[in-house]
């Protein structure tokens, strides 16, 4: 591997600084699961890392009726799936996280790390999107709150700016249940990546779907929900949606599938994800 | 710049000086001679070089030496009680769950963090704990059975 300077501050505010003085040529060390691979591979060439794992504050995870759920930027995501409010009352993001990697990168990687990677087809955001997850970031200017709706930006590109840190991931509380789940479409069972991922949820009366790997950001498929409100989900309607779902989407076609086998599964992907949460 | 870093290393407190873009998997195999843990993939996909970090199973390629401050870092060659060998590495050899090998240090570290977790896994526990693991040869069922024999061994 090239090398680079490792710098493991203790605050945020350090680690803010750090990030404003090295700029361009400073990368965030979290799981380092993405970026390791990617320093190794000579894609990312930073002089310095900076390893947010000595910042405490950033393992906590806790859940509070009113804030809802918080997740710390440098909780494993191992960690996360255990923790039992998790389970009971956002269990698609549970689903989510346990098909990233193996269980090994499991153990390292974290949810605000696959997030902020920004890769269309992150296992986690298509979950936090129908979910409406706020990201907490911390910078030069102090704290923020940024909605996911408006963190992913392009391919690999977030919101964030020069210095700020991703400092945790808070979803709301919701009163109805969450019905659905969360549908990889991959090659093969285990550590792959999706070809087309998608969440579709019931939350109350609504409708809410997100598709990952059909466009340069996971997306969420507004025109599709706004089809659906005050529908029955019949053979029919269904149908329909997935008509709709597909046109607003953009796939391309890469190393995992065809442009077209995308168009397909995203058909697929919706019309099951709404048959389930119909039976249910 | 070197970084000094301290931990426990097969059960023995270890201190080190070393330079922070080498990974833990090239520490321990060119620093300590624990060759192991092996590089297959190099990008945490094949599970060849997983060893335990405070009883949790990783891909040492993925993590750098210098975050093994202050951890405990368990490979396969501490899996053994001097000349005796840990259960699981003799029930791989009873069942001959090994071919070329190359898999055989990951798959064990992987199904042993199982087994310290859960000492009666189910075989379908076992499946997906080694589902990080790729073996080449294709040898999975006797990687379970020896796993299962175990199992069933701690359920009595």
């Amino acid at each position: 591997m090239r090398q680079f300077e490792y710098l493991k501050p203790k605050t945020l505010e350090e680690a803010s600084r750090l990030l404003v003085q090295y700029g361009e040529e400073a990368s965030v060390l979290n799981g380092g699961t993405d970026l390791l691979v990617r320093i190794r591979d000579g894609i990312s060439r930073p002089k310095a890392v900076v390893d947010i794992k000595g910042i405490d504050r950033l393992k906590e995870i806790s859940f509070d009726e009113e804030k809802g759920l918080t997740i710390g930027a440098c909780v494993n995501l191992n960690d996360m799936i255990q923790y039992p409010v998790l389970v009971e009352k956002y269990r698609i993001l549970a689903e989510a996280a346990h098909t990233v990697g193996s269980c090994q990168v499991r153990n390292r990687a974290t949810m605000a790390g696959n997030i902020t990677n920004a890769s269309p087809l992150a296992d986690t955001a298509t979950p936090l999107l129908v979910l409406d997850a706020m990201v907490k970031v911390f910078g030069p200017q102090g704290e923020r709150e940024v909605s996911i709706h408006d963190f992913f930006l392009w391919v690999r590109k977030t919101c964030l700016q020069a210095g700020e840190i991703v400092t945790a991931v808070r979803i709301p509380v919701y009163k109805e249940n969450v019905i659905g789940n969360y549908q990889k479409h991959g090659r093969r069972d285990a550590v792959d990546l999706s070809t087309v991922c998608g969440a579709v949820v019931k939350i109350g009366d609504q409708v809410r779907i997100a598709l990952g790997a059909v466009a340069p950001t996971p997306i969420r498929a507004w025109k599709t929900e706004e089809f659906l409100k005050g529908k029955n989900l019949t053979e029919d309607v269904i149908a329909e949606a997935a008509e709709i779902a597909l046109r607003e989407t953009a796939p391309i076609g890469d190393i995992r599938a065809s442009k077209e086998y995308r168009e397909e599964i995203i058909k697929v992907l919706v019309r099951r994800g709404l048959g389930s949460i119909r039976r249910d | 710049m070197k970084h000094a870093i301290n931990f426990i290393l097969n059960r023995e407190a270890v201190s080190i000086r070393i330079e922070p873009h080498i990974t833990l998997l090239e520490m321990l195999r060119e620093v300590f001679d624990l060759t192991g843990a092996k590089e297959g993939c190099g990008a945490g996909e094949c599970g060849a070089c997983t060893v335990l970090v405070n009883g949790k199973p990783l891909n040492a390629c993925l993590m750098l030496a210098v975050e093994a401050d202050g951890t405990e870092v368990l490979t396969v060659e501490g899996l053994a009680n001097g000349t005796e060998l840990d259960v699981l590495q003799q029930s791989f050899i009873d069942h001959g769950a090994l071919q070329c090998g190359y898999c055989t240090p990951g798959m064990i570290m992987s199904a042993k963090a199982l087994l310290m977790e859960n000492p009666t896994p189910t075989e379908k526990e076992v499946i997906e704990a080694i589902s990080g693991n790729l073996c080449r040869c294709t040898g999975y069922k006797k990687i379970v059975e020896a796993v299962m024999a175990v199992s069933q061994k701690n359920g009595k």
